[in-house]
């Protein structure tokens, strides 16, 4: 530790000892944070465990309402994107700033995608009379829960849905910061934070893929 | 220049760095003004404003309080609607669990103590310690929105199906608390990784204060558990919005699970409410023993043992509720599991006072009185978590004395300790011992007459949450009712003496207590960056038996890590040979 | 403190091993799909096979993409205690969903 003292550069906030120390508890913070996270959803997928094993039969008709097609392309679109912030930060590790600003906007373009493929599939129930709750006037299923069903559908994606929207607005800020020279091999705590803030929103739906589209 | 051996790998030059008695520049002193104090990423600052608004906070659920007991003075109605009394019982609890007792001691007392006792210029992320204090504040405001509209009359706990029926605003209230929810799992990310990561050279795991290790119990579950409040929250206003009916049975729902979600959280919750509480009371414990703390690492491990344990009895608040059998008579079992860890931290406490030099200060005495109270709460307890006796006194006043014993017994009367006992390292004032000691006899008699006779009247079957009663329970509502004034009139008094010794106090010195806390090495009130140079360990936090030298250690190279040394620890700085 | 763990968290991943485990989560979600809709597999191990390449998958992005394969092994740790916190959720919650008499209380 002595041998830091000379060296304290701009981008190290004063009450830490060197730019390691920052690196490692900002890292860690996030962890902390994505364990919060993960509670959170856990919440949701408990109430989807205890639905399903209520109503296995309610779960296998409902789901054949939700197209595994287009799910499947967006559990792709989401796994392109979880690359792509990998090789961001690959990128800014090696000091190629160029290369960072490009996966970060591809990013942000699958991301994109993924909520308009994601709205296409919630218009297309709410033509449909699928709405949540107290709402819902479809007709084409014949089990008395499956408004619940869908609720939870609604609120699982709804949450992931704005999950996503906030990792849109963050990749963005950090896009900003990269094209302002704020990045360098010495300095990229928050690109690497705020990928793993959006391969969590992908492994979340990495799940919620299967336990929604693909009950047979 | 002496050397000290910090680890085995690393020698460190250290010198030591006596405290000033009089410090140019403090805290206090620097960044002044309503916007500094506004903006401000010092966590000593932070500290102080959130015990600003939890004392306020208190004040409105004391008052609250008071308004119910004395509605309770006559079997029938004495001054208020019935309605206006279920809003009253629902704010009070609502504002003193969610506002009150979750972040008094983490938020307030924890964010000024933590990075102190750890030897840190600040918590890790400070601007996020300050974000987390404005959450608080906009939770603060939508709960004030419900009270000026409708109010709340569901309970704190919002079970459903009232709860999605109730005209009240309870849209309002739950996502003040989803916010406030924020908060606190910030607070609690800041902690963990400040732990970890900001410990001063030499501070090992076996030689954190157990204050800091009761603080790190309560992060993780503050972490682990509120979001699960969040999501049920969410869910809950989402049944009101659009009707989801998962937890409503008129759509089909299930209101038990609604219980399961929230006491997933609320029960662990009253474990982030008494852990660092746990922490206070060996700190203080020790200071005023002078004397090593007995079992170091069975009150340290225990602590998180009753974080751990706390996350799997949640069921025993819903031994009525309809659960399955299975379900109720596991957590029955699984229930006496938290007596056995809190059990080892009483006895531990005990064995420190044993032939220790024990000095009979005001931050003491609340360790008696709490030691007094908590063990009646915890084996109320017990009594609650077995399951045939709770069929019996589930939702009588037994449960509410029972759960006034450990959450004020417990965590009030330790955070009254703590702040006793930091008074001075915060404030750099000595209160008038004399008067403290008058506020703690009256909280003590005053608590136990408004108490006490709730277990008796419990036991005889008075429900709670009523606002009428038969003439058989008046003698024990009346004895109670006295007893809450009482404990009104100690705490004005506290307010008083504690605000006059800010203007009229004595000069506290560094070390009033003489206790070997890293923190009373530092200046009364501290520095803006805590300590004027980077602290060295090399002892245990409650090494009465060693010379008070070694605890005024620090890098002899003062330009270390930013430190520029003022001009009163150049002067005070002399060579230690040891 | 930290000043050792300099070689574990600026670990720089090949690009061959970036696409590699993106190759990987491709061709696994294209597994889970064609087992799903084209397989008949009889209940309960349907479901136990989608959570499993589920369960691969994340712990693909988990120790590649998110680093933990390197990094220091107490953030793989927090990760670890908050799955097991939300299993313990789950299955105590189950202890009474399961077992009840009345699946819901007709009242």
């Amino acid at each position: 530790m002595a041998n830091h003292s000379t060296s304290h550069p701009t981008h190290v906030q004063h009450h830490f000892v060197d730019a390691d120390q920052q690196f490692d508890s900002a890292k860690m913070g996030m962890w902390v944070f994505l364990v919060n996270e993960i509670l959170f959803f856990g919440g949701l997928f408990c109430a989807y465990i205890v639905y399903r094993s209520w109503y296995p039969e309610l779960f296998t008709e409902a789901a054949l309402e939700l197209n595994t097609f287009w799910g499947a392309v967006n559990t792709v679109v989401l796994i392109g994107s979880s690359l792509t912030v990998a090789m961001a930060i690959r990128s800014v590790q090696k000091d190629q700033i160029k290369g960072l600003k490009i996966n970060l906007l591809i990013t942000i373009a699958l991301a994109i995608v993924f909520m308009v493929i994601k709205g296409f599939e919630y218009s297309h129930k709410f033509h449909l009379g699928i709405f949540p709750g107290e709402f819902y006037t479809f007709e084409g299923l014949e089990h008395a829960k499956a408004p619940i069903f869908f609720s939870i559908y609604y609120m699982l994606t709804g949450v992931h849905a704005l999950h996503v929207l906030i990792g849109i607005g963050l990749i963005y800020w950090i896009y900003r910061r990269a094209v302002r020279g704020d990045f360098s091999s010495e300095y990229y705590t928050p690109v690497e934070i705020t990928g793993l803030y959006w391969h969590l929103v992908d492994l979340i739906w990495i799940f919620l893929f299967p336990l929604l589209y693909l009950i047979e | 220049m002496a050397t000290a051996e910090v680890s085995n790998t690393k020698t460190l030059k250290v010198k030591r760095f006596k405290p000033s008695e009089d410090p140019k520049s403090t805290f206090l002193t620097e960044e002044k003004g309503l916007w500094a104090w506004l903006t401000t990423v010092d966590h000593k600052k932070i500290g102080l404003m959130y015990l600003g608004s939890v004392t306020f906070f208190f004040l409105l659920g004391g008052i609250l309080a008071l308004l119910l007991r004395t509605e309770l003075l006559t079997p029938a109605k004495t001054f208020i609607e019935a309605d206006t009394y279920n809003q009253f019982f629902t704010l009070h609890g609502a504002i003193m669990v969610f506002f009150v007792l979750v972040p008094s001691i983490p938020a307030a007392l924890g964010n000024f103590v933590l990075p102190m006792q750890l030897g840190a210029k600040d918590v890790a992320f400070p601007r996020l310690n300050l974000a987390s204090f404005y959450i608080y504040v906009i939770g603060a405001i939508f709960t004030f929105i419900a009270l000026a509209n409708n109010g709340l009359d569901t309970g704190w706990t919002f079970y459903t199906p009232y709860s999605t029926d109730s005209s009240s605003s309870v849209i309002w209230v739950t996502l003040g608390v989803f916010i406030l929810g924020f908060s606190s799992i910030l607070t609690g990310t800041n902690f963990i990784t400040t732990i970890h990561k900001m410990r001063a050279p030499g501070i090992t795991w076996g030689k954190l204060p157990l204050n800091i290790w009761a603080l790190y119990a309560t992060s993780i579950i503050q972490v682990l558990a509120t979001p699960v409040l969040a999501i049920t929250l969410l869910l809950l206003t989402m049944e009101r919005f659009l009707g989801i009916g998962i937890f409503d049975p008129a759509m089909g729902g299930d209101p038990v699970l609604f219980q399961h979600f929230f006491w997933f959280y609320s029960h662990p919750a009253v474990y982030i409410m008494i852990v660092p509480g746990f922490g206070i009371i060996s700190e203080v414990i020790t200071t005023f023993s002078k004397k090593h703390i007995f079992g170091y690492w069975a009150i340290a491990l225990s602590s998180l043992a009753i974080a751990f344990i706390g996350f799997l009895v949640w069921g025993h608040h819903m031994f009525t509720s309809g659960q399955s059998a299975v379900a109720t008579t596991v957590f029955s079992f699984l229930t006496f599991l938290v007596g056995i860890p809190t059990g080892i931290k009483i006895l531990n406490w005990v064995a420190t006072l044993y032939k220790g030099s024990i000095e009979m200060k005001t931050p003491m005495l609340y360790v008696f009185i709490f030691l007094f109270l908590f063990s009646i709460g915890g084996f109320t307890g017990i009594m609650l978590g077995s399951l045939a006796a709770d069929i019996h006194l589930h939702d009588t006043y037994y449960v509410v004395a029972h759960f006034h014993y450990v959450m004020m017994g417990g965590t009030l009367i330790a955070l009254l300790a703590g702040l006793h006992y930091w008074w001075p390292k915060m404030t750099g004032k000595m209160y008038n011992e004399f008067q403290a000691k008058i506020g703690a006899a009256l909280i003590f008699i005053g608590f136990n007459m408004t108490f006490l006779p709730q277990f008796i009247m419990g036991s005889q079957g008075m429900p709670r949450r009523y606002y009428n009663y038969i003439d058989q329970f008046t003698i024990f509502h009346q004895t109670s009712t006295i007893g809450s004034y009482i404990l009104g009139v100690g705490f004005l008094l506290i307010a008083f003496y504690l605000l006059r010794s800010l203007f009229s106090g004595e000069k506290a010195g560094s070390n009033p207590w003489g206790s070997r806390g890293l923190e009373w090495q530092a200046t009364s009130p501290p520095d803006l960056h805590n300590f004027d140079h980077t602290p060295v360990i090399i002892n245990g936090p409650y090494d009465y038996h060693k010379p008070m030298e070694e605890f005024q250690l620090g890098l002899a190279d003062v330009h270390h890590n930013g430190h520029e040394p003022s001009h009163a620890a150049k002067a005070a700085a002399e060579e230690v040979t040891n | 403190m930290s000043g050792n763990s300099h070689e574990n968290h600026h670990h720089v991943s090949t690009a061959g091993q970036l696409w590699a485990v993106g190759t990987a989560l491709l061709i696994l979600t294209i597994i889970t799909v064609v087992l799903a809709k084209f397989v008949t597999i009889p209940a309960p191990f349907d479901i136990i096979t989608a959570i499993s390449i589920a369960v691969v998958k994340a712990g693909l992005v988990a120790a590649f993409f998110m680093n933990l394969y390197w990094d220091t092994k107490f953030n793989a740790m927090l990760l670890l205690m908050a799955v097991a916190f939300f299993m313990l959720m789950v299955l105590i919650t189950l202890l009474d969903t399961l077992y009840r008499v009345d699946v819901v209380p007709s009242f």
